[in-house]
């Protein structure tokens, strides 16, 4: 078959490898990208039971043995993998039959990796930075933040474009690397409404979390400092001194153990559940039986969790931070309330639990704003044209 | 006859003994025509020069200042050099005979040459992570070791200095001995030797296409 161009994907993280939010955003562009005639790569990291090579969605997917090396920390081990990665994508290919027209890495995860092959094989670099060091710490305040913050700038500087999913997430590239306008493209992140579908009953499948009398309040990743989630377990005994609920928080995280014992000091650990991990089909159906997701994140590039809420119909209630303000417009497709205070948040979910008829125009208003502006299709062909421009402009340079 | 030297000390750098060895080693193999490269490590005065003697130097510095440790460092700093010996491969129109890489350091960037654009490489060795580090078995010596493993597992040849080496090598690493060659650090024909190893590595490789 006859492809308008191939692709390199670099990422550390690929289905059924989960950690963050590049994961799934890896999945549909290049399952889209590839309905766009454009030939995909990916190359990963290794997963318990995952094979080495398989084509997903026309995708073809390589997951490469990256804890080969002992390491002493997790930014090391991130090195070495990368020194894997490399070899294993340059014998990769040198291989396959199609000539790669572009490499395109995700964060600085796998920056070493594809700025080597950029230079090795002389083809563009595109890089996609789906959050920064910076952001995530609030700063840089130790060695290995800076390192790794540096990492990050030296990966902008090598690529030929590099691409954020948020206005917010552009400027604060721009301001954080110092990069020229030209050099940056905004393409959202996309959701799959499809995931969400049908009509099945699920009130058996709610009652395994929530008594009927409780709505269902849903916190979605990891439990890390910037996502929040400390500022939702304050604002708990607030809420429910207004309404009747059950908190549950999915997936996991170093402050876990930290919100543990503040739940238990508070009493009240029969009203929040800590879900741990939870498989892609019971995290949908659980998304779709929530009467209020709340996304209180400090940092937020993006805020992949917020869209799929929506596209789940379930009423989103975010903080006004980085890539959830644009993704939220107050009082139509959610509620927005202060980062970093309880009582707005708690105020948010109050009003969207104790209004149902406000909840109901939250909720078909944020649906039909996903599946106008938030669609992978549309998506892939953005990121089509930044490629054919790239490559447009590297036709005419002298590593041609 | 075209090489690319890869060593994380050369003049004026001095760490060690490898940087005065590898300089004396350059300067004869040039004297004897072979086209030497030198790529190598320094954090300002990078960038291409000629050395009386015929050897061109390349020197790169850390794209990433700030480091954890050795490993990190080095690991960046392999991305550097992968762009200068690429850069050396492109002007040269590929026709490059072989790397030859002094120590663990810049194997990483060799294996990725040789996947990519079929380089073969010699690792040639000045002292090895179990022997500087006796007994320490920690991660961090251990992904040293791992690097180094991955250089005898990747290379084409191993050269060392000493029969006691070679015997080292095959001893700890489990690298079968034909795969060795010694060459005698204080034989006046230090380039000569070299250039009789490269000569046959080059021959292989054309008998091998």
């Amino acid at each position: 078959m006859k492809h308008d161009l191939t692709v390199m994907m670099l990422s550390w993280e690929y289905p059924p490898r989960v950690i963050g939010g590049i994961s799934p955003h890896i999945y549909f562009l290049s399952k889209h990208l590839a309905k766009q005639d454009i030939k995909v790569y990916v190359v990963t990291c290794d997963f318990p039971g995952a094979p080495a090579h398989e084509v997903i969605d026309g995708v073809e997917v390589y997951r490469v043995d990256s804890y080969k090396n002992p390491a002493p920390d997790f930014a090391t081990w991130v090195y070495l993998m990368n020194m894997n990665m490399q070899k294993e994508t340059a014998a990769l290919t040198r291989k396959i039959s199609d000539k790669i027209d572009v490499f395109h890495a995700h964060d600085w995860l796998v920056a070493n990796a594809g700025i080597g092959l950029k230079h090795v094989f002389r083809k563009p670099l595109l890089a996609t930075m789906h959050s920064t060091e910076m952001g995530r710490r609030d700063g840089l305040h130790t060695t290995t933040e800076n390192m790794i913050h540096e990492t990050e700038a030296w990966l902008t500087y090598e690529a030929w474009k590099v691409i954020c999913c948020s206005n917010y997430m552009i400027s604060h590239v721009k301001y954080v690397f110092g990069l020229p306008s030209d050099k940056l493209v905004m393409v959202p992140n996309g959701v799959n409404t499809h995931n969400y579908d049908g009509n099945e009953d699920l009130k058996e499948y709610r009652s395994k979390f929530a008594l009927p009398e409780e709505k269902i309040v849903l916190f979605v990743g990891r439990l890390v400092y910037e996502k929040g989630i400390h500022v939702l377990i304050n604002a708990v005994p607030k809420i429910l001194s207004k309404v009747n609920a059950k908190f549950i928080i999915v997936g996991s995280g170093y402050m876990k153990e930290q919100l543990l014992n503040i739940v238990r000091s508070m009493g009240l650990e029969h009203k929040v559940l800590f879900q741990g991990f939870l498989d892609e089909p019971s995290l949908l159906k659980l998304q779709r039986c929530s009467d209020v997701s709340v996304v209180p994140s400090l940092f937020e590039p993006f805020g992949i969790v917020a869209l799929e809420a929506m596209a789940a119909q379930s009423p989103v209630v975010a903080s006004d931070t980085g890539g959830l303000s644009e993704i939220i417009e107050h009082d139509v497709t959610g509620v927005k309330v202060y980062p970093n205070n309880p009582d707005s948040l708690a105020w948010g979910i109050t009003k969207v639990l104790l209004d149902g008829y406000y909840a109901k125009q939250l909720r078909e208003n944020a649906y039909k704003r996903v599946q106008e502006k938030y669609d992978w299709e549309k998506i892939a062909q953005q990121t089509k044209r930044i490629y054919e421009g790239v490559l447009g402009e590297y036709s005419k340079s002298f590593w041609a | 006859m075209r090489v690319i030297i890869f060593s994380w000390e050369y003049p004026p750098r001095v760490v060690g003994q490898l940087s005065g060895y590898v300089s004396a080693l350059s300067g004869q193999l040039a004297s004897n025509k072979v086209d030497v490269n030198v790529v190598t490590y320094d954090d300002s005065a990078t960038g291409q020069t000629q050395e009386a003697s015929g050897v061109k130097t390349f020197r790169v510095a850390n794209p990433v200042r700030t480091h954890i440790g050795v490993l990190t460092w080095v690991l960046t700093l392999n991305q550097e050099v992968e762009r200068a010996a690429t850069n050396i491969y492109y002007e040269a129109h590929k026709h490059i005979d072989l790397i030859d890489v002094f120590d663990w350091h810049f194997i990483p960037a060799a294996v990725t040459l040789k996947n990519a654009l079929d380089l073969p490489f010699v690792f040639s060795i000045e002292s090895i992570e179990d022997q500087r580090s006796p007994n320490a078995n920690a991660s961090y010596n251990m992904a040293i070791k791992s690097i180094e493993w991955l250089g005898f597992y990747e290379a084409s040849r191993i050269s060392v200095k000493s029969e006691w080496m070679k015997e080292e090598i095959v001893r700890i690493y489990d690298v079968p001995k034909e795969k060795i060659t010694v060459i005698s650090s204080d034989s006046d024909s230090l380039g000569k030797e070299f250039q009789k190893m490269y000569g046959k590595m080059a021959e292989a490789k054309k008998n091998e296409t």
